[in-house]
């Protein structure tokens, strides 16, 4: 069985779905990539499961961490999971750390939370995690205070403080967004080195999907509030399905091809309030017919490989997509 | 640190150097002392006497030096409706005035801030709403109104405090309840947006995900750093703490410094309203510096911005 | 062909300070810029924050005054802020920037904003107003059903459009786009990207285009400035620039950029921190991140010049070997 496995996860607020039954296994070790444009759900999955959400959230379906059910459990047990098993880093690095402690403080904190590490013993191992993530002399810079770094810095800090609890399971939302393209390839790099000398796994929410194809094995695409496909890294992006997913691929401008004029997706993201009967995509799809518009696509396990919610499969627009970019190289 | 309080410091004595060369200008323009004084039919010799007594066929400036240096030497001059001196006039009713703004401090503090805290903690419950209600009541219910209400049930119709006077500790009770409702209102209004706004902060959802309880996100991430906005809101209360009663002094019949400034301003008592003037201005300066120590003790960003050069 | 903007030496300083006695502290946020916009072509300036390019955005429009240097319009010197000459010019130079509904008025509808400038250069009314209005919001892709709606009830593609269509109202010759896209999600992204494409093919528009993202300036723009501490340090062809970078600092910044279905392959990880204005090393500004610099480097600030048919700003570009030749 995964180690952490979501089963039909929703998640409303206010009457409004916005997480229309997620399910997604992620097994130890293994990183994985949540890709999709603002709104589609990607953080609200995790934020769910760890019920990081705000008080209003209504959460329904199962996330379940070693077979321990998390949805419902009451708060001491899953204060247990946080930080512990698993640890969530954030978009905003600058702020996302308490302004007004000391770094080392706020690390040695969940040392001790964590790892029962009191004193100096925790300052030292703060320390030993701060040199870890690159941050240069982190013996003087321990007691400095999150405004006294650079952004980049930040997430260096924000990532030791993970590791500090020696997680099982690391999730990186969009941790790089924020960040300079020379600053952001260092994080990206530091991530991949970190998750092979410990072994945790990892999911990497991101926009990005050159971010997500540098750091991941496997990546899920996010559609308003539903997995819309899922498969390894190397397939999903060599042949893509799902024509969301096709059209993302092909609405991103690459820098090693002519300057073709960009082949936008028509239209905008629907509003959760008012989702379209059948598949969500369907009216921005070119090739929906009727049926689309008023049956909705389950995942299901494809016959080569990865997962798909699509009534009409690209297979097709593959190959166009491919001459269209052979004819530009 | 050392260096940004003492850059505040003296920053708080060129405050009081202004207030005090603009109370000087005021005094002069408002007219001849010895004409006020002495009355519009006193004989020249008389005035001329009173003007070499005290310095005024001086030029200006020597006028002016002379009166800072006078001040530098805690001489603030001699009442000249009780002959005593002016400074031994206002310290002599600070203690009464504190005995009624002191207490009521420590209830907008210690009522204000739990009440408004709680509230965001539990934003949008009944207790919530109740909060909000009392405060809005609170702060804009007038004091005079309210001081009126309170004498009309518990002294009128009830029996039960004094209306005024000074004679025992329940003659402060309807005073310091007066003083503290508007104040406890405001607080806990304040605590309470505050509060709300850090806890919508990013750095309190890492709180969270690292594991923490509740009660230790609330505690060690969100009120340190709400604490930094309710400071200032202490600030202006300490600082109304020797001036903030005229209106309930006077209703109430306290003899505060308050019901003195009420009194000396119409006497045209000048040393005394120069003096509590001086003496208002030294207190809300204090006031103002203890904040600005406390924001760079509770704000690491403000103290290595301030204390940069 | 003369360029139909300018720029010469242009700096830009600010006090970073107080200071009680002598000189306060100053960060030159552009350190010596000079640049040519050509009629009809879309340059872009790209770089990380620090690199000043926003603020030679403004230089350039005139909305900041430079320090030092000066900006020429069709040959003639900018004229001074606030006078009638500066404010007929400004009509035809406009700005767009990444928040749109900072730059939207959230109590007025699409129409009336867009009308806005029209009417306070009191070129047009009524009916007359009304039909450009139309027609402007037809060209930037916005359905006459949403003249009526207000900025919060569109999407953030939407109402940069609206944005864009504002600043087409005056029929303007230049427009300086600050990280117009920045803000958007990739499909929506894309379909503003075309609309500028196309402003600058059918209608001619001249355009600086200012953003850290190389994927989208690499599409957009003909030519392409890299701005690394407030200088320019590669200049060219876009195609050129991103394809075979020259300078060390552009080379490093290019292979950052993961592609993919790829992620990041042979890629060049900068070390050390991005670049703060009020700290400039001396001599080359990137040297000590740089893996080819030498003592040199430290010592001499390197001119903008030919080298091997590109303009790069590095003392090594001389010495080195070409790569092969691509």
């Amino acid at each position: 069985m995964a180690f952490v496995s979501i089963r039909d996860l929703k998640v409303s607020f206010d009457g409004v779905q916005v997480l229309h039954g997620i399910g997604l296994d992620i097994g130890r070790g293994e990183a994985v990539g949540l890709v999709g444009e603002s709104g589609c759900g990607k953080s609200v999955t995790w934020l769910a499961a760890l019920s990081l959400l705000p008080a209003k959230a209504r959460i329904s379906g199962s996330v379940r961490i070693d077979g321990q059910e998390l949805i419902g459990a009451p708060g001491p047990e899953i204060e247990k999971v946080r930080g512990a098993r698993i640890a969530m880093i954030f978009q905003d690095p600058s702020s996302s750390l308490n302004p007004v402690q000391r770094v080392g403080k706020q690390i040695m904190e969940s040392l001790r939370l964590h790892r029962g590490l009191k004193g100096a013993m925790a300052r030292t191992e703060a320390i030993r995690l701060m040199n870890m993530v690159g941050i240069p002399s982190a013996e003087t810079r321990v007691d400095l205070y999150p405004h006294e770094f650079s952004g980049g810095q930040c997430q260096r800090i924000m990532i030791a403080m993970a590791l500090a609890g020696q997680p099982d399971l690391l999730i990186a939302d969009e941790p790089t967004t924020a960040l300079d393209a020379t600053i952001q390839a260092q994080i990206l790099d530091l991530l991949s080195t970190i998750r092979r000398e410990t072994g945790m796994a990892m999911v990497f929410i991101s926009h990005d999907l050159g971010a997500v194809s540098a750091v991941c094995d496997r990546a899920a695409v996010m559609y308003a509030g539903k997995i819309v496909e899922s498969n390894e890294i190397t397939a999903l992006f060599a042949a893509p399905r799902h024509p969301y997913t096709v059209g993302l691929l092909d609405a991103i401008p690459e820098l090693d091809v002519t300057r073709a004029r960009l082949q936008p997706i028509k239209g905008t993201v629907p509003d959760p309030k008012y989702l379209p009967t059948g598949c969500a995509f369907a009216p921005r799809c070119t090739h929906a017919t009727d049926f689309c518009t008023t049956d909705q696509p389950e995942l299901k396990r494809q016959p080569d490989s990865g997962l798909l919610a699509c009534f009409h499969p690209a297979g097709r627009y593959k190959t166009e997509t491919l001459t269209r970019r052979e004819e530009l190289v | 640190m050392l260096n940004f309080i003492l850059s505040r410091m003296a920053r708080a004595v060129m405050t009081l150097v202004m207030v005090m060369s603009f109370a000087f200008i005021v005094m002069r323009l408002s007219g001849d002392p010895a004409t006020i004084l002495l009355g519009p039919d006193a004989p020249q010799d008389a005035i001329d006497a009173f003007r070499a007594r005290w310095g005024l066929d001086d030029p200006l400036w020597k006028q002016y030096l002379a009166y800072i240096a006078q001040i530098f030497t805690f001489d603030f001059g001699i009442s000249m409706r009780d002959q005593m001196p002016a400074l031994d006039i206002v310290l002599e009713r600070i203690p009464a005035t504190l005995a009624i703004t002191l207490p009521a401090m420590i209830l907008k503090l210690g009522i204000g801030i739990p009440a408004g805290v709680y509230a965001a903690l539990h934003r949008e419950s009944i207790a919530d709403r109740g909060v909000i209600t009392l405060s809005i009541f609170g702060f804009t219910i007038p004091s005079f109104v309210l001081a009126l209400v309170l004498v009309l049930i518990f002294s009128v119709q009830l029996g039960w405090l004094p209306s005024g006077g000074q004679d025992s500790w329940q003659h402060a009770i309807l005073p310091i309840v007066t003083l503290s409702v508007g104040g406890i209102g405001i607080m806990a209004r304040f605590s309470r947006s505050a509060m709300i706004e850090v806890l919508g902060q990013p750095y309190i959802r890492t709180a969270m995900a690292k594991g923490l309880s509740w009660r230790d996100v609330v505690w060690k991430h969100a009120l340190p750093n709400a604490s930094v906005p309710i400071v200032t809101l202490v600030g202006f209360m300490v600082g109304a703490l020797i001036a903030g009663a005229a209106v309930v002094e006077s209703i109430f019949s306290w003899p505060g410094v308050g019901r003195l400034i009420v009194s000396s301003v119409a006497n045209r008592d000048l040393a005394v309203v120069q003096c509590l003037l001086l003496v208002i201005a030294s207190s809300m300066v204090a006031a103002n510096l203890l904040v600005d120590i406390a924001y760079g003790l509770l704000d690491p960003r403000l103290r290595s911005k301030r204390s940069a050069h | 062909m003369t360029p139909i903007l300018e720029a010469r030496g242009l700096v830009q300083q600010y006090a970073t300070g107080r200071s009680l006695f002598g000189k306060p502290p100053s960060m030159r946020a552009v350190d010596g810029v000079d640049l040519a916009v050509r009629e009809g072509e879309i340059l872009g300036i790209v770089g990380e924050s620090g690199s000043g390019k926003s603020t030679l955005g403004r230089m350039l429009l005139g909305l900041e005054t430079p320090f030092a240097g000066e900006v020429r319009w069709r040959g003639q010197p900018m004229p001074a802020p606030r006078t009638d000459m500066w404010r007929r010019l400004r009509a035809q130079m406009q700005l767009i920037f990444q928040d749109p509904l900072a730059a939207l008025d959230r109590r007025m509808t699409i129409a009336a904003q867009i009308a806005e400038p029209l009417e306070i250069h009191g070129l047009m009314k009524g009916a007359e107003a009304a039909e450009r209005v139309a027609e402007l919001m037809a060209r930037v892709g916005l359905r006459p059903d949403q003249a009526d709606r207000y900025p919060h009830e569109l999407s953030g593609g939407q109402r940069q459009r609206v944005v864009i269509s504002r600043a087409l109202a005056m029929r303007p010759k230049f427009l300086v786009c600050d990280e117009p896209v920045s803000a958007l999600d990739v499909s929506i992204q894309a379909q503003v990207v075309n609309l500028l494409r196309d402003l600058q093919e059918q209608e001619g528009l001249t355009m600086v285009f200012i953003s850290h993202d190389l994927k989208v300036v690499h599409n957009i723009c003909n030519r392409v400035a890299v701005m690394y501490l407030g200088r320019v340090v590669e200049e060219g062809p876009s195609g050129e620039v991103f394809g075979d970078p020259r300078h060390p600092y552009t080379r490093a910044l290019v292979s950052s950029i993961p592609k993919a279905g790829r992620g990041l392959t042979d890629r060049i990880i900068l070390q050390g921190e991005p670049p703060n204005p009020a700290m400039r090393p001396p001599g080359c500004a990137f040297h000590p991140r740089c893996a080819i610099a030498d003592a040199a480097c430290a010592g001499e600030i390197p001119e903008l010049s030919g080298h091997r048919g590109r303009l790069t700003a590095c003392l090594k570009q001389r010495a080195i070997i070409p790569a092969t030749a691509a």
